[in-house]
């Protein structure tokens, strides 16, 4: 069964796998064994289905391996070779623990994911339980689409940043006496490429003297023993080839200075502290979790708040009395100067910065909004409106006549008569129709639909429609069809719609059907379901009228 | 609970095209207009007795103008102020609260006066009813501005409503209905005639009550069911349910009604075919058809 293909890191004899004789080989991606004289493998094990390996005591007689696999069954070898069976399990044990790492984090990180996305949102979760756990759709088909929008996040998470420099990195070159009057530095490449890092000038000399002049050995000898290492930068001699270094530094340092401040107006009472990334020192999490800090991130707190708390009482202390004499000294300086070049030598920024300061837009002459004159053809339209055409009553000028002196008739001769102004008939069939059930109060009589059910059919309802949704959405995301998986799909969809109407949505509905009669509720699930199952038919019989 | 300082003013605004009315004396003559103003008189005589600080006004909505019935200019006492310098002293003799009897008096001796001077000048036989409704407003606001400091008044209009809509009104009534949505006042409609769809919009809009009554002669008993009850009494009452309001526009070029037009982005006229300049106000418009697709034959991808 082993392919050929497979590269084979090591083979080990005479290992008994329950109580029969054979040969354990570890192969690239996974473990196999098999018996004594046969050439086929009758346990195999792929490195990322391992959990973890176990390895008898070490005074225990018999030498066994024991490989735990995450379904948690677990296969033992018992190495049995009687002269190399220790340093045989020593090495499968080391080739193992090299090895099972990298398998390792693939496998428990997707599970890892899916567990995590599927706690965050109690919704996914519903949906998962709905949908997988009763069986409607296999889990893969739904990790299927969610993976896709998760493996973006993951991505942007993976950049590495680049390892800094430790602060400390001279201070850990830890000298050793060596017996008399010597020291000894422990130089590695790591230390190497900080102080290259930190002073470039060194590399520069670096690069000049060795090989040529120097060895290796002799320069670092020469930096240790320089005066440009130790604190006290006083150049003396120029037998020092780091003497030069120093001055480097110096004019480095006076072209920083030269360059001068961005931006003089930086508002300092709004600056906030202010990370990279997550990483460089700050993470997201630590942050939220005040009452959580640790003890040692207690004390750093207090440490760095008696520091600031020292600092400031520093500056209170020569804010009283340097303020007098530095008013003047400022005035004069300012007033000294020409003002044409003081302007010109600021930067422009800074009076981007006044000028916003001082303008103020309400101020500003407003611009009116330009307008344009409407102009209207027909304005008679404007007056009627989108009022549909009413046939009107044409009354002839004799009846108009006949009306008008009818009612001025009757009004002359009017007066109130306010206790005959109704009949008990008229009013008991103007009651009749004004209460619930008469003529008037028809459409009010339908109670609310959400009144009438409770809120745990209400909320099963949700659920439905949110399971519904997911499944229609794959079915119709398969449309058009243009592939042969798509089509499998398709029908595969279907038998899950059916499957879900089975299974979820009728039982649903009789229960709601004997409880609460009259209510409608899965009227519109029906129908999306039903509009599918006609989708597919029709694209099934254009199918057949392709085909013949 | 309204507090003791919470002014009430129902406003009625009726509807007395003389046309209608006569066409109606000869149609039905015990439904008169006579009938119609004993009925209003008794719904304001309730409104006024339902509590001292409710008040009450009546607008008579004619074709050729509109007209303040109660309280009326040449009444020297305003709403509800007595001056005792009345000649006559306003007495039925039935013992009644004087100022139902003043109101009452003083809304015959006004239609009285409105009907002898109907005359038949030009030929529009509607009835004034936006002007009708604006004036309302007007007495409205001008009731709240001279409230004292403290003072809160809660107003709402009824119309009572017979001949038919006039469509030239249209753009007038909802300039009206918007301002009375603003200003949190009700419109209610108690049709006795056919149905208004301006009212029906006017009433969803504002919050009121729209009724088409069956039969006018309990006009007075449909009155004092329905809306004689202020908007906080509304919700505990099992009143009529609102009426489903047609809103849909008519077409400018047909006047019928449709559910999806074309715009006139300038004018705002609607269309139901698109023509490239607008009649309304001859602006030329290009519109992008959709494209017809030419069909692709699509091939399967041949599986490997």
């Amino acid at each position: 069964m082993a392919s050929l293909s497979e590269e084979v890191l090591l083979v080990l004899k005479k290992v008994r796998q329950r109580k029969q004789d054979g040969t354990l080989y570890l192969m690239a991606e996974r473990i196999a064994w098999g018996p004594e004289g046969k050439d086929r493998f009758t346990v195999s094990h792929l490195y990322s289905d391992i959990r973890c390996q176990k390895i008898s005591p070490d005074g225990k007689a018999k030498i066994q391996l024991q490989l735990v696999l995450h379904t948690g069954e677990s296969s033992t070898f018992h190495f049995s070779n009687d002269s190399s069976a220790l340093t045989d399990r020593e090495a499968a044990k080391d080739l193992l623990q090299q090895l099972l790492p990298k398998f390792k984090k693939k496998a428990n990180k997707e599970l890892e994911e899916k567990n995590r996305m599927l706690q965050e949102d109690p919704v996914l979760f519903q949906l998962y339980k709905d949908l997988v756990v009763s069986q409607v759709i296999s889990a893969e088909e739904f990790w299927a689409n969610r993976m896709s929008t998760t493996n973006t996040e993951n991505t942007l998470s993976d950049k590495k940043q680049d390892v800094g420099i430790s602060a400390a990195f001279l201070a850990d070159i830890r000298p050793q006496t060596d017996g008399c009057n010597g020291l000894r530095y422990n130089l590695t490449p790591d230390i190497i490429e900080s102080i290259f890092r930190t002073y470039p000038a060194v590399q520069q000399k670096y690069g000049e003297n060795v090989p040529h002049n120097l060895t290796e050995k002799e320069f670092w000898t020469r930096f240790f023993q320089s005066h440009y290492f130790h604190r006290d930068r006083i150049s003396t001699g120029a037998l020092d080839i780091f003497s030069e270094c120093a001055k480097q530094d110096e004019q480095g340092l006076k072209l920083m200075v030269v360059q001068g401040v961005k931006n003089p107006l930086v508002n300092l009472l709004s600056l906030e502290d202010k990370t990279i990334e997550e990483g460089y020192g700050f993470s997201a999490a630590a942050s939220t979790s005040n009452p959580n800090r640790t003890g040692k991130e207690n004390s750093n707190s207090a440490i760095i708040k008696r520091f600031n708390h020292h600092s400031a009482m520093i500056l209170a202390a020569g804010s009283g009395r340097g303020d007098a004499p530095n008013d003047p000294a400022s005035e004069t300086s300012s007033t000294d100067g020409n003002s044409r070049d003081s302007d010109l030598s600021q930067p422009p920024i800074k009076k981007v910065k006044l000028q916003e300061a001082i303008d103020y837009l309400d101020l500003q002459r407003e611009d009116g909004p330009k307008t344009v004159a409407l102009n209207l053809k027909k304005s008679d339209r404007y007056a009627h409106g989108p009022v549909p055409l009413e046939s009107q009553k044409y009354t002839t000028s004799q009846d108009i006549i006949n009306s008008i002196t009818c009612i001025r008739h009757e009004m002359a001769n009017y007066v109130p008569n306010l206790a005959q102004v109704l009949t008990s008939s008229a009013v008991s069939s103007a009651i009749a129709a004004l209460s619930p059930g008469g003529v008037l109060m028809q459409t009010g009589s339908q109670q609310a639909i959400d009144q009438m059910v409770p809120s745990e059919v209400q909320g099963e309802l949700k659920h439905l429609y949110i399971a519904a949704g997911e499944l229609l959405r794959h079915f119709w995301t398969c449309f058009p069809v243009n592939s042969p998986f798509l089509e499998e799909k398709v029908v595969k969809m279907r038998s899950n719609l059916e499957r879900f109407q089975m299974t979820k949505l009728r039982p649903f509905q009789e229960k709601v059907q004997r409880q609460y009669l009259s209510a409608n509720i899965t009227g519109h699930l029906e129908e999306m379901l039903q509009t599918a199952y006609n989708k597919l038919h029709a694209w099934q019989t254009r199918r057949m009228m392709r085909k013949i | 609970m309204a507090s003791e300082d919470e002014l009430n003013l129902l406003v009625i605004v009726m509807d007395v095209n003389p046309i209608w009315w006569g066409q109606q004396a000869q149609r039905e003559p015990e439904f008169t207009l006579s009938k119609c103003l004993d009925a209003v008189m008794v719904m304001g005589n309730s409104h006024m007795a339902m509590t001292t600080t409710n008040r009450l006004a009546v607008i008579a909505s004619h074709f050729q103008d509109s007209h303040f019935l109660y309280p009326c200019k040449n009444w020297t006492g305003g709403d509800g102020a007595w001056d005792g310098t009345m000649d006559e002293t306003p007495n039925c003799g039935d013992g009644k609260y004087e100022l139902l009897s003043v109101a009452n008096n003083v809304v015959a001796e006004e239609m009285k006066r409105v009907m002898s001077t109907t005359e038949m000048k030009g030929n529009s036989t509607d009835t004034l009813l936006a002007g009708s409704l604006a004036k309302a407003l007007c007495y409205i606001h001008r009731m709240t501005k001279e409230l004292e400091a403290g003072q809160e008044m809660k107003s709402r209009i009824l119309v009572i409503k017979t001949a038919e809509d006039c469509a030239r009104q249209y753009m007038n009534f909802m300039n009206v209905i918007f301002a009375a949505q603003k200003q949190n006042i009700l419109i209610d409609a108690c049709v006795l005639d056919s149905d208004s769809g301006l009212l029906q919009q006017a009433c969803d809009i504002t919050g009121g009550l729209y009724l088409k009554i069956p039969q006018k002669i309990a006009l007075a008993q449909y009155l004092l069911w329905v809306f004689l009850p202020d908007l906080e009494q509304r919700p505990q009452l099992v009143l009529p349910p609102p009426v489903h309001v047609d809103y849909r526009a008519a077409c400018f070029c047909h006047r019928n009604l449709i559910e999806i037009g074309y715009v006139c982005s300038v004018c705002l006229s609607i269309f139901c075919n698109f023509s490239p300049i607008c009649t309304t106000c001859e602006t030329a418009f290009k519109i992008q058809l959709p494209q017809m697709m030419k069909s692709k034959k699509k091939k399967l991808k041949q599986s490997i």
